[in-house]
């Protein structure tokens, strides 16, 4: 058995809203092993990102435990979180258009976690260190006194690459780094990730909803839909067999570029349904094209199906393909 | 040809600003049958968007420049047209989607008069006629005829993409030029916007410019495929000739950096360095620094386009055939 980094138990993020409870994050469960990647694919709206950020405390969580080496860190003080956890937790944005002072020079940029963390390091050492993880990331040595608008997309998520690293943390939460970048830049940065994992031993939780990255990149996968985890299994094992219908939806919505597939392709009605005050049903059930009036007057939940293939579906029996 | 909708010839446009120029579109040709879908691919400042908005008219004025070319819709020269002649033509034998729905619509003016009024604009017909028509329009685009009277707030970002997509289409353009419609969708819902602007296309007979940096969209929706390279087309061709027979080095190398579904890649193939800045490009191919398969006579004078099949065109040296007799 692996080494487990990271355990997320019922782990819930609400936010109160003027017309309710918004259900960002609901009861999600799951396990990250030590130098692992764990994908989490998701429309906009599913929670992806409020789930990277409620592990990160930039959110604190409403109710559920997040056991890093078995310390819980969603309950303890932020302060202990900061001073004994931060250093080891980091993250990735998605933006490196946002995420970015414009008014602060690349070394200044890489400098800064370093500093913050370290206060009582010495500025040479500070900048030393900086250097490093510049020229670890990639980034030309010319480019330390550079300002961020000078530069284009994939070296600015260097710099958040950079940025992030700088602290050694074990774990890193990748909100959709690549998002924004074009497909050239893209395989640079998830070529970049991977030596940086296979050298470090790092783990990553990777948010995106580009489905053949995350095919790339991780080891498991997690299906999002309104805050709660559909399906969850090995990365190949969702494309071979893909059980939930939204999964089977999500998978066929791809546009496959090659001049002969043409593909029968599942297109769902409507748009996501609200996350605020959810009736207790199947949040798919709406858009499911199979849906049943049990679907609609009972929740389903998250059951392992076949070993390390769990899903919440009443009728995920039915969907399973040998 | 009368079969022809577009051609665009020899096409140059540089913005000119007081530093530099910009070389933004530089010697692009091609044409565009009735009632085909031509994929425009390439990435972020390969000039796709300025070759759309210079077939629009809409370029940015005093700085954009159209330096050479010509862009001829049905025969006729659009860059000889006045101003107001232009404004004629767009709207409603060209229309243009652009990318991002949520910025496109106006936020104070309701969705039935933001359609209206390109109706109000080109037919002749009473305000009352033309609101029918946006009802129509709507109900065709999938939304309740009845939610006219909404503002683009109370929409979902599909929606609104819908109601951009009803705005072009009102007066059933010849010409539809779609800027990354569905970039900024969920997968989903690309689906569904995919799904209807294909049977609106094949309902309508109308052509369509479709401009996108995602392969796999271009795939399920095109019949030929132009790859654009800082400001060139670099090949040319029908969807098959380019997808399964790419000929030029970038096109080649935009495949394989692109993560597969079907196939386990270990690692993703890298298209080294950047894309070359277009105001300062080089006078050999601009592709040289990052191409895979140069060679030393490549720096010598820039490529020019090359029928290798009929129908596809490539813009690299060894394709020309003077390129292995060694004069040029």
């Amino acid at each position: 058995m692996a080494e487990l980094l990271l355990e997320v138990k019922n782990l819930k993020k609400y936010f109160s809203t003027p017309r309710g409870m918004l259900h960002a994050v609901d009861n999600v469960t799951f396990n990250i092993e030590k130098g692992k990647t764990i994908g989490i694919v998701g429309e906009s709206g599913c929670g992806k990102s409020t789930l990277g950020k409620t592990l990160m405390r930039l959110h604190t969580a409403t109710s559920g435990q997040v056991l890093y080496k078995g310390a819980d860190i969603a309950a303890m003080p932020l302060k202990e979180f900061k001073q004994k956890y931060r250093s080891n937790i980091q993250m990735i944005f998605q933006d490196p258009y946002a995420s970015l002072d414009p008014r602060m020079s690349v070394l200044q940029l890489v400098e800064e976690p370093i500093r913050v963390q370290n206060p009582k390091m010495s500025k040479s050492e500070v900048t030393s260190q900086a250097k490093n993880m510049m020229e670890l990331v990639g980034l030309a040595k010319r480019l330390e006194g550079s300002y961020p608008h000078e530069l284009d997309g994939g070296r600015r998520q260097r710099i958040g690459i950079a940025r992030a690293l700088s602290l050694h943390p074990e774990f890193i939460v990748c909100d959709e780094p690549v998002s924004a970048l074009d497909v050239s830049i893209q395989a640079q940065i998830l070529n970049l990730l991977q030596d940086l994992q296979r050298d470090r031993g790092l783990t990553y939780m990777f948010i995106t909803h580009d489905m053949s990255v995350v095919k790339h990149i991780s080891d498991d996968i997690a299906v999002m839909y309104l805050g709660q985890m559909i399906e969850k299994c090995k990365a190949d094992e969702i494309f071979k067999h893909t059980i939930h219908p939204y999964s089977q939806a999500l998978l066929s919505a791809i546009p496959i570029p090659n001049a002969h597939v043409k593909h029968e392709r599942m297109v769902l009605k409507g748009e996501l349904t609200s996350p605020i005050n959810p009736k207790p049903c199947c949040r798919f059930a709406a858009r499911c094209p199979y849906a049943t009036d049990r679907c609609f007057g009972e929740e389903p939940v998250l059951r392992e199906l076949k070993p390390g293939h769990s899903v919440a579906c009443h009728f995920a029996e039915q969907f399973v393909k040998e | 040809m009368s079969e022809n909708i577009l051609e665009v010839k020899d096409l140059v446009i540089h913005y000119e600003t007081d530093e530099e120029v910009v070389e933004a579109v530089n010697d692009i040709t091609f044409t565009l049958k009735k009632g085909q879908v031509m994929g425009l691919v390439g990435e972020t400042g390969a000039g796709k968007t300025t070759t759309a908005l210079g077939i629009m008219g809409l370029l940015p004025s005093k700085v954009g420049h159209v330096i050479q070319g010509s862009i001829k819709l049905e025969g006729e020269d659009l860059l000889r047209k006045s101003p107001r002649e232009m404004r004629d033509v767009r709207g409603k034998r060209i229309s243009m989607i652009f990318q991002d729905p949520m910025t496109a619509l106006n936020p104070v003016k309701t969705v039935g008069d933001q359609i209206a009024e390109v109706v109000l604009l080109h037919n002749r017909c009473s305000k009352a006629e033309a609101l029918k028509r946006a009802q129509e329009m709507l109900a065709m685009v999938g939304i309740v005829p009845e939610r006219y009277k909404d503002y683009p707030h109370q929409f979902s970002g599909g929606m609104k993409q819908r109601i951009v997509i009803a705005i072009a289409l009102a007066c059933e353009p010849d010409l539809l030029i779609a800027d990354e419609p569905t970039t900024a969708l969920d997968v989903t819902i690309q689906a569904q916007i995919l799904d209807m602007m294909r049977k609106l296309q094949k309902d309508h007979g109308t052509s369509m410019i479709l401009i996108t940096h995602d392969l796999g969209v271009v795939a399920e929706m095109c019949e030929t495929v132009a790859v654009m390279y800082a400001g060139q087309l670099v090949e040319f061709g029908s969807l098959e000739e380019v997808f399964d027979n790419p000929k030029h080095p970038y096109t080649r190398a935009l495949y394989q950096s692109i993560p597969s579904l079907d196939k386990d890649v270990e690692r993703l193939h890298v298209i080294p360095g950047m894309v070359s800045d277009p105001s300062n490009l080089p006078p050999y191919c601009s592709f040289f620094e990052r191409c895979d398969e140069k060679c030393d006579r490549c720096r010598d004078f820039e490529p020019w386009a090359v029928e290798v099949d009929p129908g596809h065109v490539v813009r690299c040296l060894q394709y020309t055939p003077e390129w292995n007799g060694g004069e040029k």
